[in-house]
């Protein structure tokens, strides 16, 4: 799968690479960078926005936002913590995004939770405390609702989005198969 | 752009008919949708398969619902899921009131509604508040039922029923076999014969009134109700006569005013069901569907093999035989458009020694002649040379040969051909799946291409010198030269063949050129299919063979086997 994938090069000046393999753009805006734990290579890519700064009132130290690997956050994505009044006082709840996570270029993402293998396509809403089993698909445009469950192989789409197929047995594989690939073909230009 | 894989439905396996017949689409499907059966040896698709459903669950709260429970309610989630009733997403209990513990700003206690989050419906719109956030369902159930007649009704009815077809059989009338009327004690089938018999046959309503008019005076004069089942009135609980609906001629003008109504389609986005208009009155939130994960089976009624057995707790199968696991993967890219002053004035009929003309000139021209590459969403030119590349990705631990041709449809296309299809290579070798740090020996396999070209006719493997046959890597060539004995041809044959369509190796892909020629004047779709024959080594069953004696023993142990299927390539429209 995937033979006639062209590399997508980067700038070398715009990306930093870590030791886990990361590669994570100097134009993304990072704020709360020691709340975000990313599980390795994984992209991050110019202009994604992620919230590590909306932290927990407790004290102590909390990870925000938890990545697994190869997931992929697009050019303009804004990935934040849920938040809601609990007794009385608002706060924020953490981010937990598993591995083989695709999230498209100028999506908003809330949820609470992403399974592996969840593809999030261009320019969806994803609300707060949204829970995304694993392997699902939001297809390109949708508006998830608060506090929607999405249910492991089963595809989303619309304003608001509703269920509106389910997905391959093959599935797993493929979306494994096209998140390495993505970040194998993501190399520096020469 | 696309590549469709055939499924023969239970059929033998054969080529599909032409892309031209549009009933033969429903055979083709995606790779990744495709189930592969091992005992027929067969293609599977999700239209022949057998689907059983294995379990149940609610995707709102992803519950595993005990199957014994799930026509009781309806399919539908029984606990505290349900669905608004204007744009169908999930809705949220909310608390409303204060309970003395928490500070007055935070609402924490009864009474409880439901809201949507979307749409910001709320369940006291239509005055529906809760005492308890848990088991809202019960709690709904019993305010619903108090107001919709019909289920009550429905529920009623069943019991009235129920209670005779449950209740014991009264003993049989003794010597009253002439009674002409059936009942219980008589067979099902002669039941059923019976009503055949007496249905009304459209056109006949004259007749069947007046058989039915004699039959009923028969039973007034007879009044003879042997073997009849005694089976209780049924009084209805509400009628609508008594609601004060019933109102006569007014309706009728009602009705005959209804003829000037433009019957039209519907303005967009407002489907019937979802027309939230339409349902202002009735606007309760429904519990959410179900949702199910099924057990998939071979069709062929003398295997039934599970193919799909999913895990009820996760999102893995305990069995999951699919297609993409046993054919190769088979994708189309790389577009290059011919530029060549040549060949162009013959470009004027389709005919096949025309085209064969062409193509040799062609390949003449092949040095000079210049290809400029093209995105492959392009628009596609009337009257152009265009090659593409296949590519073959092998699943298979063990190397296959690929036989590539045109299928010869059962049928004549219905429409003329708007493009000539032509494979320079037709047999190839795809090498196996290997983990991706074996990769890296490469050379080895660049080295088995030499073999692969240094075949002789008559099937005995010509080894390159440069390389003697040293190690484990001798076992592998000769198999590969058994598996390469059908491509035949000469040494300088070979080269050339392979300059020329650019076969194109690396791991266990292999890619083949495909020359596709636009005739002029064409218009529509370029859809053509093609017929993939593989040969693959099938692992003998006697696994406790003697390592020494593998030598000997290789040719004879090893067996091969061929596999055939057809794809169905779409390249997209030509724009003139």
């Amino acid at each position: 799968m995937g033979a006639f994938d062209a590399p997508i090069p980067y700038d070398k000046a715009v990306y930093i690479e870590t030791d886990t393999g990361n590669k994570v753009s100097r134009k993304a805006l990072i704020q709360g960078a020691s709340n975000i734990v990313l599980g390795g290579k994984s992209i991050i890519q110019t202009g994604a926005i992620l919230r590590g700064d909306l932290r927990r009132n407790a004290p102590g130290q909390h990870p925000v936002i938890t990545m697994g690997r190869y997931c992929t956050v697009g050019e303009n994505a804004v990935l934040r913590p849920p938040g809601k009044m609990y007794k009385g006082q608002f706060t924020y709840y953490p981010q937990r995004i598993a591995d083989f996570v695709t999230i498209g270029k100028d999506a908003v993402v809330e949820a609470a939770q992403i399974g592996s293998g969840v593809d999030i396509g261009e320019g969806a809403v994803i609300g707060q405390f949204v829970i995304i089993k694993d392997l699902a698909v939001i297809r390109p445009g949708t508006v998830l609702a608060d506090a929607t469950v999405v249910s492991s192989m089963s595809v989303w789409e619309g304003n608001p989005g509703r269920l509106v197929d389910t997905l391959p047995e093959t599935y797993q594989e493929t979306v494994e198969a096209s998140c390495r690939s993505l970040y194998q073909r993501f190399r520096p230009n020469a | 752009m696309s590549v469709r894989y055939h499924c023969s439905h239970l059929a033998d396996p054969a080529p599909p008919l032409p892309p031209s017949y549009a009933s033969s689409s429903s055979s083709f499907n995606p790779l990744g949708e495709l189930y592969f059966c091992e005992e027929c040896d067969a293609v599977r698709c999700d239209l022949c398969c057998v689907s059983e459903i294995a379990s149940y669950f609610c995707p709102n709260c992803t519950f595993d619902v005990p199957s014994a429970n799930v026509r009781g309610d309806k399919n539908r989630c029984a606990r505290s899921c349900f669905s608004c009733p204007d744009c169908t997403t999930p809705l949220q209990v909310q608390a409303t009131g204060t309970t003395e513990d928490a500070g007055p700003s935070a609402p924490s206690g009864p009474p409880f509604i439901l809201i949507c989050p979307c749409c910001r419906w709320s369940s006291r719109e239509v005055a529906l508040e809760f005492e308890k956030s848990a088991g809202l369902a019960l709690q709904l159930q019993k305010l619903l039922s108090a107001k919709d007649p019909a289920q009550p009704e429905f529920d009623a009815l069943k019991d009235h029923l129920d209670t005779y077809i449950t209740s014991p059989a009264p003993a049989p009338t003794p010597a009253r076999s002439a009674s002409k009327h059936p009942t219980r004690h008589i067979s099902h089938l002669t039941q059923m014969a019976a009503k055949a018999l007496h249905r009304d046959v459209p056109g006949m309503a004259a007749a069947g009134a007046v058989a039915k008019s004699g039959l009923r005076r028969e039973m007034k004069g007879g009044g003879e109700r042997y073997g009849w089942d005694e089976l209780g009135e049924y009084g209805t609980k509400e009628s609508w006569r008594a609601r004060g609906l019933e109102r006569g001629d007014e309706d009728v003008e009602a009705m005959r005013r209804l003829g000037g109504i433009r019957m039209g389609v519907e303005p967009e986005g407002s489907s019937w069901y979802n027309d939230g208009k339409r349902r202002l009155t009735n606007r309760y939130p429904e519990r959410i569907p179900l949702q199910t994960k099924l057990t998939k089976r071979c069709p062929h009624p003398a295997c039934r093999h599970l193919l799909i057995q999913p895990d009820t707790k996760s999102t893995r199968f305990k069995i999951k035989m699919v297609a993409a696991n046993y054919l190769p993967v088979v994708e189309i890219g790389r577009r290059r458009r011919r530029i060549d002053g040549g060949g162009h004035g013959l470009m004027s009929t389709g005919s096949m020694e025309e085209a064969e003309v062409r193509r040799k000139e062609r390949r003449r021209l092949r040095g000079r002649g210049e290809e400029v590459d093209e995105d492959m969403g392009a628009p596609i030119r009337p009257g152009e040379v265009y090659t593409f590349q296949i590519a073959f990705t092998n699943p298979l631990y063990d190397p296959i040969q690929v036989r590539l041709t045109q299928p010869t449809a059962p049928l004549p296309a219905l429409l003329p051909a708007n493009h000539l299809i032509h494979i320079p290579t037709r047999d190839f070798i795809v090498n196996p799946l290997k983990d991706a740090w074996s990769y890296d020996d490469e050379e080895e396999y660049a080295d088995m291409e030499g073999t692969e070209m240094g075949t002789s006719e008559d099937g005995s493997s010509v080894l390159p010198s440069s390389r003697g046959t040293l190690g484990p890597a001798a076992g592998k060539r000769s198999r590969l030269s058994v598996l390469a004995t059908s491509s035949g041809g000469t040494l300088r044959d070979k080269e050339r063949r392979k300059r020329e369509s650019e076969v194109d190796k690396k791991g266990n892909c292999t890619k083949v050129g495909v020359e596709v020629e636009i005739l002029p004047g064409a218009t529509g779709e370029v859809v053509f299919d093609l017929e993939v024959r593989f040969t693959y080594r099938v692992d003998d069953t006697d696994g406790s063979k003697p390592k020494g004696a593998e030598k000997e023993t290789q040719k004879g142990k090893e067996e091969y086997k061929h596999f055939t299927f057809w794809a169905r390539v779409d390249l997209g429209c030509i724009s003139p």
